[in-house]
């Protein structure tokens, strides 16, 4: 197992937390709070265990890719089976827009 | 296609407004089952009881321990749901989510006993007990097991396996000890998974890819069809409510009634099989019935064990139910369980049986006649003392290599086998027998949740050839994809896993080490210290509560049970809230 720590700037901040997904094989499970009061307002803070040690590239370019697209800052923890690009894109999209339901319509 | 087995009791039509359960996550089946808009969430995500052992072993946790409880109402009545995820670990019991399980029960049971009957639904699917927590698994499958006991005359307690994993292992022996137990066509209900017992007994005994064989034995269907599941339901979340609902309504079962009480079926259905005759396991069905009664005497020629009148074999478990009975001539209740009574205690032991006419039980593990034979000798006691002020002990010597690894043993349910002897032990608990588990060789898995787990009490000697453990060594080291070099590594800091018994002693349910200067041929000294040890065990079982509490509060409980307890805690400071 291996846990990596990201941080990527954001601009609007999720209003709820969310938890989405399973530690199952090839899934993940996304853990999504609104910043704490000392955190700074304007970052996704995102810690990654992952059951599968060496894809830290990978990780980075994914998240960084979703992240740009969807600035939404908080704390994410994702506790990851091996779930492939498509699955951690398709659980962080999930995630946001649940995140964002709350609010209303986007 | 209205009449395949996977759609039974649906039109087309209604197949295609199906929404099906099995596709649900825990939380989704908890959400189906509850009255809408009723369901809260305990000990959730966000309260970050993972398990503290899989960390350190490189193994990524889920949030909640992969079991989700949740309370509502259903049809309007307080309803508590344990939800097993089986996508996390197999669904196998942790320390955390045993735990989460066990204390939702009992909190079900306290407000059932101050006038607001809960009722409790346990969604298993799950492969037994989690392997990386090896020992805290065991145990909390013993508390949970006496936990549904607790609650069972006081709420309703059903069981569902709906699929896709199904239920084994020790969990099975509390699917077992449900009021109700609901299945549907895609469960499977098992002691030991298939693979396993290939694993163990070899392809002739399990052929682990044969599909067919599989359901035929462990199915819904078969288990339904053969009295050891009482309503078969399709996947569908809507009809699996609609049953759930039914069983509340229809409340607790009278005393004496369920299914692990039986004794009389259990003894009547396992008098009709022989493992040396082959057996289509479909043939049970018309041989047992789906009614869970007494069945017809077996026809002449009944099986019974050949016995070639040699010497048993000598083994711990022999000489010390000797030794501590006062070399009193053991009574044999079949010859592979032995019973000694005095007037102040009953010792039972499970022995070798090399002429058992189930074959894969001839090493003194516990198999279908051996989990009866324990069952009747607890009952038996609780029944001469039923008037009786001071209840007689039960010391349980246990020297077993685990429960039997067979197929016929899954045909006959070798779960429900074990749900009697642990109904009984938890009876006589509960009557005030005071029980005292006396570990003085290998404790294994299943076979030690039978007979010594249920204790109020447990003992083991301090010597290298006493070994407690959810599976023998190199068993586990395959089944978590390891070499036993490793286990062992990982065993040195990870006490649940570890072999050695002064590491199991750390866990919290340890009430006594003992010395012994030989455990194989115990001096008069040794069997005066282990006696003395036992006698006050008892004394400390009769003025300590019945149930297993004493676990989460001892002082090793405190060190290393430490999320157990948290558990504990933070479930009853959210039972109540928001109400």
């Amino acid at each position: 197992m291996q846990t990596l720590n990201y941080r990527f700037p954001a601009q609007k901040a999720a209003s709820r937390a969310v938890h989405i997904g399973v530690v199952a094989s090839g899934d993940l499970e996304i853990l999504l709070e609104p910043p704490a009061v000392d955190d700074p307002p304007d970052s996704v803070v995102v810690r990654v265990r992952t059951s599968v040690n060496g894809f830290d590239t990978i990780w980075h370019d994914v998240l960084e890719r979703f992240f740009t697209r969807t600035p939404l800052a908080g704390r994410w923890e994702l506790n990851d089976f091996g779930a492939t690009p498509g699955v951690v894109n398709l659980r962080l999209r999930q995630a946001s827009e649940a995140a964002a339901a709350a609010d209303g319509p986007i | 296609m209205t009449d395949t087995p996977l759609v039974a009791g649906l039109t087309w039509q209604e197949l295609l407004v199906r929404r099906s359960f099995i596709e649900l996550d825990a939380l989704g089946r908890a959400a189906a089952l509850l009255d809408p808009g009723s369901l809260r969430v305990l000990a959730g995500p966000f309260d970050r009881l993972e398990s503290p052992w899989l960390v350190p072993q490189g193994i990524t946790p889920q949030a909640d321990d992969g079991t989700v409880i949740a309370r509502g109402t259903v049809d309007g009545r307080p309803v508590v749901i344990a939800s097993i995820e089986q996508g996390f670990q197999g669904g196998g019991t942790g320390e955390v989510s045993g735990a989460k399980i066990s204390q939702a029960l009992l909190l079900a049971a306290a407000d059932s006993r101050a006038g607001t009957p809960t009722a409790a639904v346990i969604l298993f699917e799950t492969g037994g007990v989690r392997l990386q927590e090896a020992n805290l698994g065991l145990n909390a499958v013993a508390e949970i097991c006496s936990a549904v006991l607790d609650l069972r005359p006081l709420a309703p307690v059903i069981g569902i396996v709906a699929g896709t994993v199904g239920s084994f292992g020790g969990m099975s022996i509390a699917a077992g000890l449900c009021t109700w137990l609901i299945v549907t066509p895609q469960a499977r209900i098992g002691l030991n998974g298939p693979a396993v017992i290939e694993q163990e007994g070899g392809i002739d005994e399990f052929d682990s890819s044969d599909h067919a064989l599989i359901w035929a034995v462990d199915g819904g269907q078969q288990r339904y069809a053969t009295g050891l599941a009482d309503d078969l339901v399709p996947d569908d979340a809507d009809l699996l409510r609609a049953a759930v609902i039914d069983a509340i309504n229809a409340g607790v079962a009278e005393p004496g009634r369920h299914r692990s009480q039986r004794l009389d079926v259990l003894a009547s259905r396992l008098a009709t099989l022989d493992p040396a005759t082959p057996l289509d396991p479909r043939d049970l069905r018309t041989l047992w019935g789906r009614h869970y009664e007494p069945v017809p005497a077996a026809l002449p020629g009944s099986p019974a064990s050949d016995h070639t009148g040699g010497q048993p074999p000598v083994t711990r478990g022999r000489t010390w139910l000797h030794a501590l009975s006062g070399d009193l001539v053991p009574e044999p209740m079949i010859p592979s369980v032995l019973s000694a009574t005095t007037n102040t205690a009953r010792y039972l032991a499970v022995v070798p049986d090399p002429d058992n006419r189930f074959y894969r039980a001839r090493q003194g593990q516990v198999g279908v006649t051996e989990s009866l034979a324990l069952a009747q000798a607890v009952r038996d006691l609780i029944e001469a003392d039923k008037d009786a002020q001071h209840k007689r002990a039960i010391i349980a010597v246990v020297d077993l290599p685990s429960q039997a690894y067979g197929r016929y043993e899954e045909i006959a349910g070798l779960h429900q086998a074990m749900a009697a002897s642990t109904d009984a032990y938890h009876a006589a608990r509960i009557a005030g027998h005071p029980i005292v588990a006396v570990v003085v060789g290998t404790a294994l898995s299943g076979g030690f949740l039978t007979h010594g787990l249920q204790a109020n009490q447990i003992l083991a000697l301090d010597d290298p050839g006493v070994e407690i453990h959810a599976m023998h060594k190199a068993a586990a080291a395959r089944i978590t994809l390891r070499t036993v070099d490793q286990l062992d590594d990982l065993a040195k800091t990870i006490a649940p896993l570890s072999y050695r018994v002064q590491d199991w002693a750390k866990l919290g349910f340890c009430d006594g080490l003992l010395n012994v200067g030989n455990a194989d041929a115990p001096t008069a000294h040794d069997v005066e210290t282990v006696g003395t040890a036992i006698a006050d065990a008892v004394q400390r079982a009769r003025s300590g509560p019945v149930d297993l509490s004493n676990r989460l509060d001892s002082d090793a409980a405190v060190t290393t049970r430490h999320a157990s307890r948290a558990v504990r805690d933070l479930l009853a400071r959210q039972w109540n809230s928001e109400l």
